[in-house]
């Protein structure tokens, strides 16, 4: 069964037409990929789930819930946890309060304490610190962290490599597949090994369609496709 | 690490790193500099005075700084989460002073006026319902283009109609023994009464059902002029309850008017201003959160509009204010408990704030006890108040973070425009506080709101438009320095080889902020706690 469903969605962004027909299964305890060239609406995506950017036409339906119309704050409080590009910490707030702004429910950290900290045990040496003060793979820690203090059915990550160094990544690797045994995740990557080392199914997104979808083992030895909609 | 590119590489970010670290320097620098400069320039403000004017001198300035904290703090919290310039924030300071003193002279006009704003009112808070119904007439057709203006037109008539027939308590604007003015002095003197009081013209029943449904035709044609399907809030019993809430009170207002106006004329005028504080920033609050609601919330993305609908709010206000007060200029009297003379006045020391005197005397300087005691405690209390408020609870978590990044607040799950409306009614609130506090002791005028918001917002401009702390200090500066200005404008002040001292002009006042604003944006383009541009 499908978790998350979009069908022929079109956003526009003031008059820009950004998505012209994106279509998505996200099969329920699966990591999706979404692949697709700088510019091809793969963030725009995302938003257009969360409601941010809402989609003109089309559905996005969300465990068997149709949330085209809905408010962004309704729809991410049905289960959605968003990490988004440049992963938008909030630099007034400390590392606590970045994780404690994300609780849908009194206590919400207290309960997810071992499954953050286990993940990413440098957060809670560095709990008091204000969120600016963090280096950029801390910073992206916390995102990921923050994503995860509610209960989440969903998780949208939008490029959690980008800007790292590679021993960073792995270790980002590593906590998104843990948290992705009991976690949906829907995964936008630029980088085509991490996507693909993460990814069990995809989706490749160009200028605004959806343009090819199936088994990541599949498209691994697809020299032909990878070079056509993602080779640089 | 061999390899030469990875080794330019760790350089590179060293070298961007020292610089950031020398860049931060010299930012400190030229703020510890300025600080010292405000330091000196204040110490040696201080000793040019007599013995007995500095104290009196600094609490004046506290005093004034205060008020403009009051105001611009709204300002700068409602700016800083929003990014709307709200030029009618001063209007709001303006309608917290009549409001104040309104409830606290004339209460019987008040409850009168409460009762069919309360029916009026409540209409609004089925908006959800409205905007439902609105989106089924919406179309592109004649007739549903015009249908929104119908329906305001034809509310706007029932609310006219209607409210005219309720029985209003008013006084004679122009007439001499009923003036905003007498009435100041018989509450001082103790003898102001109740006003004796109209009958309905109508029916009660059919007045409160006209003016609601005037009030919900009004609301439709709002609701139907925006109309767009989808992203509605739904319609949950909380509004339903709000509305019940609103009518149930204005009935039971009506019925109990008169013994609650025989029991408010009865209380001390201490108890009454407080009556008075409480209702004021209530009103205030009220009238943002409408205006957050109905008019700027749908041009959040058209900043230049909301500038623009928010300076003719304040025209409005304005006029609506000369329009139902007449006299353009009266003080409210002091209470009681800050207004003592006679037997052991004035009080000495710092105790002296609490002996019921109307002035006292400390270090050998005469202060007023309410304008360099209650108003000073107050801006002390709303500073602490705001303070907590801002870093100790999830909502004030929700506005630092929301001041960054409203869409990812958003996206975590918490309803953004509600946090909006509530900032909007916390900021108006505090102006409104503002004004009734300012009521005594600069008194009331229509421009008080224009004056107050332009020296906040210079206030603001010194302290940083983007720091609350920041709005504090800026306020004190402005506040002082203006009090020092008038000041050594009577003692003036000694120039070594200038047989006259200098004597600053009284145009030199508001001039001299403005110069120190220069001054400190020429060194501090952000202000002295703002952060600089994102």
């Amino acid at each position: 069964m499908n978790l998350l469903e979009l069908r022929d969605v079109h956003t526009f962004i003031g008059q820009f037409h950004i998505l012209e027909g994106v279509s998505i299964d996200v099969p329920e305890a699966s990591v999706v990929a979404l692949l697709g060239r700088n510019g091809a609406g793969k963030t725009t995506t995302l938003k257009t789930i969360l409601g941010l950017t809402p989609a003109k036409s089309g559905s996005v339906v969300f465990e068997g819930t149709d949330i085209t119309e809905h408010r962004s704050f309704d729809i991410a409080g049905l289960g959605i946890g968003y990490v988004p590009e440049h992963r938008a910490i909030f630099a007034d707030l400390s590392v606590e309060e970045n994780l404690r702004i994300a609780e849908r429910r009194k206590g919400d950290l207290e309960r997810k304490e071992d499954l953050v900290f286990g993940l990413f045990p440098d957060l809670k040496r560095l709990i008091n610190l204000p969120g600016t003060s963090l280096s950029g793979g801390q910073q992206q820690m916390l995102a990921v962290a923050r994503a995860l203090v509610p209960d989440n059915r969903l998780l949208l990550i939008d490029e959690p490599s980008e800007g790292l160094a590679p021993v960073l990544i792995e270790q980002m690797m590593e906590a998104i597949r843990s948290l992705s045994e009991h976690t949906t995740v829907l995964l936008v990557e630029q980088n085509f090994i991490v996507a693909s080392r993460l990814g069990e199914t995809y989706v490749i997104i160009e200028e605004g369609r959806s343009v090819q979808s199936g088994e990541m083992a599949d498209l691994v030895g697809d020299e032909e496709t990878i070079q056509r909609y993602l080779g640089v | 690490m061999t390899d030469p590119k990875q080794i330019e590489q760790v350089e590179s970010a060293a070298r961007s790193r020292n610089r950031r670290i020398a860049d931060a320097l010299k930012a400190n620098r030229a703020r510890a500099a300025v600080f010292a400069s405000l330091l000196f320039l204040f110490l040696a403000a201080m000793s040019g005075l007599e013995a007995d004017q500095w104290f009196s001198t600094l609490m004046q300035g506290l005093s004034y700084g205060a008020i403009v904290f009051l105001v611009a703090s709204g300002f700068q919290l409602i700016f800083g989460l929003m990014d709307v310039l709200n030029l009618a924030h001063g209007e709001l300071f303006m309608l917290g002073a009549y409001v104040g003193w309104t409830v606290y002279t004339r209460f019987d006009t008040f409850v009168d006026v409460l009762v069919p704003l309360l029916v009026l009112a409540a209409p609004f808070a089925l908006l959800p319902l409205w905007r439902r119904i609105g989106t089924r007439i919406a179309g592109r057709s004649g007739i549903a283009r015009a249908a929104p203006w119908g329906f305001m037109a034809a509310g706007a008539v029932l609310v006219v109609l209607s409210i005219t027939k309720f029985p209003l308590v008013i006084w004679d604007a122009t007439g001499f023994a009923e003036t905003p003015v007498n009435m100041s002095v018989q509450i001082d003197l103790g003898i102001l009464e109740p006003l004796p009081a109209d009958s309905f013209a109508w029916p009660l029943l059919i007045a409160f059902f006209v003016l609601f449904a005037g009030g919900a035709a009004f609301a439709l044609g709002i609701a139907a002029l925006r109309a767009h399907p989808g992203q509605h809030t739904a319609l949950t019993s909380r509004h339903l309850g709000a509305v019940a809430g609103l009518v149930a009170g204005a009935v039971v207002l009506y019925l109990v008017k008169e013994p609650l106006n025989d029991w408010v004329f009865g209380l001390s005028t201490t108890w009454r201003f407080f009556i008075a504080m409480a209702v004021s920033v209530a009103f205030g609050a009220a009238a943002g959160a409408f205006i957050e609601v109905i008019l700027i919330r749908p041009l959040y993305d058209r900043p230049i509009y909301t500038l623009m609908i928010t300076l003719g709010v304040g025209y409005v206000l304005i006029e609506t204010a000369r329009e139902v007060w007449g006299r353009p200029e009266f003080t409210m009297a002091r209470p009681a408990a800050f207004n003592g003379t006679g037997d052991g006045c004035p009080a000495e020391g710092f105790g002296g704030f609490f002996s019921g005197c109307s002035t006292l005397v400390i270090f050998g300087s005469r202060l007023r006890v309410y304008n360099e005691g209650f108003i000073v405690l107050m801006g002390v209390l709303v500073l602490i108040g705001v303070t907590l408020l801002l870093q100790r609870t999830r909502i004030g978590m929700t506005i630092r973070a929301g001041v960054q990044d409203p869409e990812m607040v958003e996206a975590l799950g918490i309803n953004v425009r509600r946090v909006f409306t509530q900032v909007f009614a916390l900021g108006s609130g505090l102006a409104a506080l503002g004004g009734v506090l300012a009521a005594p002791s600069i008194g009331l005028s229509t421009e008080m709101g224009a004056l107050f918001l332009l020296t906040a917002i210079v206030a603001l401009a010194i302290g940083g438009l983007t720091s609350f702390p920041g709005a504090a200090a800026g306020a004190l500066l402005v506040g002082l320095l203006q009090q020092i200005i008038i000041r050594l404008g009577q003692t003036g002040i000694d120039i070594p080889f200038v047989s006259e001292p200098f004597k600053p002009s009284p145009t030199l006042v508001p001039a001299a902020s403005i110069i120190l604003m220069v001054i400190i944006l020429l060194v501090l383009p952000a202000g002295l706690f703002g952060r600089g541009s994102r």
